[in-house]
């Protein structure tokens, strides 16, 4: 307990200077000075006088977009952990339970067929998908059998994938052109690209949220890595923890399927290489994992806008670019002591 | 005897300014690489793509029509009353039934995805074996390679010898091909009027950006990279497009937009409505309100032409476009 403050603290400066530096840096270039007095003149009224145009990129293009992936990625990263946790299955990830898939039938609905009319954006559209086929799955998954069988869950999570993605696809073919097949696409892999505060305002929240009640409940996280049967011999109730902790997976990833796409690998990837760098307790796990995801996705950002001058990949195939080889460095670095 | 036969020749070859000469069929065109043979000029034809559709309107071939599909705008006003006669096959691409059961002597397309190797419609080898002649217009396979990326990938910047190749072989199918030199004769005018528009004034520090639509408002817009026909507008009139890539029309942010800060902004008018960037007043609002696309030189300034999206396409309203963006540039003053 006694390294708690240190830790705490050298986190919050990783986080501050990778938010710095994803503020800093971008697709066109702004030096760290003029940077610093945009921030110096919101946060304390400082006064410098700053070109316009570089102020309202640094404070409301970059900074929102720098704050949501971190939170995005905290989010997602915390959902690995819940999902990786209670089903005891290394290649449970956030989009296990048919949310990407749901989320990207729900924007397509409303991006192509105009459904919702104006009152829904592909945003709110990609939600309602994500619950929606997060409800699927659930309700296939007890009508399967009893909820401690973590296969029937999965089960049910690819299930649900599979209807939703030929459903995405069935509705792009019958009423896409190729050109907004290509729009929905781009979003769909992940874009950060139209983050802007209200963004900030949902995603930082949510994944706050989704961190603490996951912390609350890191003992139970912790019971049911030895499996449920043992979560219920250390007196957790077993059915309720489970399927409290899958909504709160669920809502998390749903919000942020719904603000940035669907961004892979960081839920998948960040708890399975803090777990083999800090072993398995979920009380230091958790917070390790939410600040490795930001990081990550700040990071991955980063270089989605800065990779190719002028133009910027959809950070999902940033993240799989170096999520894959790291992780795969991780695993092999790991052979035989884990 | 003498003077009466050079009477004579003169003659003959005055007819033959006047008259182009009549096609002799059966014909064979090389169009992107598949020779199409016409026995005679075809009674019936259907176009896949509203580029081909104005053109035959515009050679007055529009009673030789038998369906159209993907539609993009209202037609051109002045076949407003001939376009209602022709039935419309799809508002998008048609299926290949809904094309062959109209019996089309000629099917003549816009683009090579809607008919090339994976084409959206069918094969062009599908058509031909049923003995329908296909005409893909020469501006969408010249120079360009369909088989990669979303909108196919420019080899070599477009060239408006392209437009002008599609209208006299057109022409030459249907056995008008008089109509066809006067029509290139009006488009290459049109051309001229609006460089010399421009002639003697400096536009060497003027930049423009075109806007096409965007997936979603505050996202990275689909602007016009440096090969296409909006950059071919550009560069006809002496003006400098911002945006560098080479694909047809790429994704580039904001953030690169406003420091580029071009003297001009084009945005796209269009009847689309997938997307909310599709609705002009809705790109305006958006340039305006936007807290650092309003500090924007050409937005403080009102520097925004409104342009049709087919004036961006390769097809006859490219030149009306051309008049309209030298009439903006000529008079400092966006005109719509």
């Amino acid at each position: 307990m006694k390294r708690l403050l240190p830790c705490t603290a050298l986190a919050l400066a990783a986080l501050l200077a990778a938010l710095f530096a994803g503020t800093a840096i971008g697709e066109t270039s702004v030096s760290p000075s003029v940077v610093y007095q945009v921030l110096a003149n919101h946060l304390w009224q400082a006064g410098y006088p700053v070109d316009p145009i570089d102020a309202g990129i640094i404070w409301n293009y970059r900074l929102p977009r720098t704050l949501v992936a971190a939170a995005c990625g905290a989010g997602l990263a915390t959902c690995g952990v819940i999902l990786q946790a209670l089903l005891r299955n290394p290649l449970a990830e956030p989009y296990l339970l048919g949310l990407s898939a749901g989320a990207s039938t729900g924007a397509v609905l409303v991006g192509l067929l105009g459904l919702g009319g104006a009152a829904l954006s592909m945003s709110g559209g990609a939600f309602v998908g994500a619950v929606a086929a997060f409800a699927l799955v659930l309700m296939l998954a007890r009508a399967a059998g009893p909820s401690s069988n973590n296969a029937q869950v999965i089960l049910a999570g690819i299930a649900g994938s599979q209807l939703f993605n030929a459903l995405t696809a069935f509705l792009i073919t019958k009423s896409a052109t190729a050109e907004q097949a290509r729009g929905i696409l781009f979003w769909l892999l992940g874009n950060l690209s139209g983050v802007r505060w209200p963004s900030v305002g949902l995603a930082v929240p949510v994944a706050l949220f989704g961190l603490v009640v996951c912390l609350w409940h890191r003992r139970t996280l912790d019971a049911f890595t030895f499996g449920a049967d043992s979560a219920a011999s250390l007196g957790i109730a077993v059915r309720r923890s489970q399927l409290l902790l899958i909504s709160c997976a669920a809502l998390v990833t749903a919000v942020m399927v719904s603000i940035v796409g669907a961004i892979g690998f960081v839920g998948l990837v960040i708890p399975h290489a803090l777990r083999l760098l800090l072993g398995p307790g979920h009380s230091r796990l958790l917070p390790a994992s939410a600040l490795g995801g930001a990081l990550f996705l700040i990071a991955a950002d980063m270089l989605s806008r800065t990779l190719i001058p002028g133009q910027v990949i959809p950070v999902g195939v940033v993240t799989a670019l170096i999520g894959a080889p790291v992780f795969a460095l991780i695993l092999v670095s790991r052979r035989g002591r884990a | 005897m003498l003077p009466r036969f050079a009477t004579l020749l003169a003659g003959l070859s005055l007819t033959g300014v006047a008259h182009a000469a009549a096609t002799h069929y059966p014909l064979t065109v090389d169009n992107c690489g598949m020779p199409q043979t016409f026995a005679h000029a075809p009674a019936r034809a259907v176009t896949i793509g509203q580029a081909g559709t104005e053109m035959l309107y515009a050679l007055g071939l529009g009673e030789k029509l038998a369906g159209t599909s993907l539609w993009f705008n209202h037609v051109l006003p002045e076949y407003k009353a001939l376009n209602d006669q022709v039935p419309r096959l799809a508002d998008n691409d048609p299926s290949f039934e809904a094309v062959v059961g109209k019996r089309p002597e000629l099917v003549a397309v816009q683009f090579e995805w809607m008919v090339g190797a994976q084409g959206v419609v069918a094969t062009r080898e599908q058509f031909n074996e049923l003995k329908i002649p296909t005409y893909l217009l020469p501006s969408d396979c010249e120079g360009k390679d369909n088989l990669v990326g979303a909108d196919g990938t420019r080899l070599q910047a477009f060239q408006v010898d392209s437009i002008y190749k599609s209208v006299s072989q057109l022409a030459e199918i249907f056995d008008v091909q008089d109509r066809g030199e006067a029509l290139n004769a009006d488009l290459k005018a049109r051309l001229d009027s609006a460089r010399q528009q421009l002639a003697g004034k400096d536009l060497s520090n003027t930049s423009a950006l075109f806007w096409f639509s965007s997936a979603d408002l505050d996202i990275d817009p689909y602007v016009a990279g440096r090969q296409g026909v909006a950059d071919f507008m550009l560069r006809t009139l002496g003006v400098r497009n911002v945006v560098e890539s080479t694909e047809e029309w790429p994704t580039v942010g904001w953030e690169t937009i406003a420091k580029a800060n071009p003297t001009w902004l084009i945005i796209a008018r269009m009847d689309r409505r997938r997307f909310p960037a599709d609705d002009y007043q809705k790109k305006l609002e958006f340039l305006h309100s936007d807290p650092v696309t309003q500090h924007m030189d050409a937005v403080k300034h009102n520097r925004i032409i409104i342009l049709d999206a087919d004036a961006m396409q390769a097809g006859i309203r490219l030149f009306r476009g051309l008049q309209t963006l030298s009439a903006a540039f000529a008079s400092g003053k966006a005109a719509q």
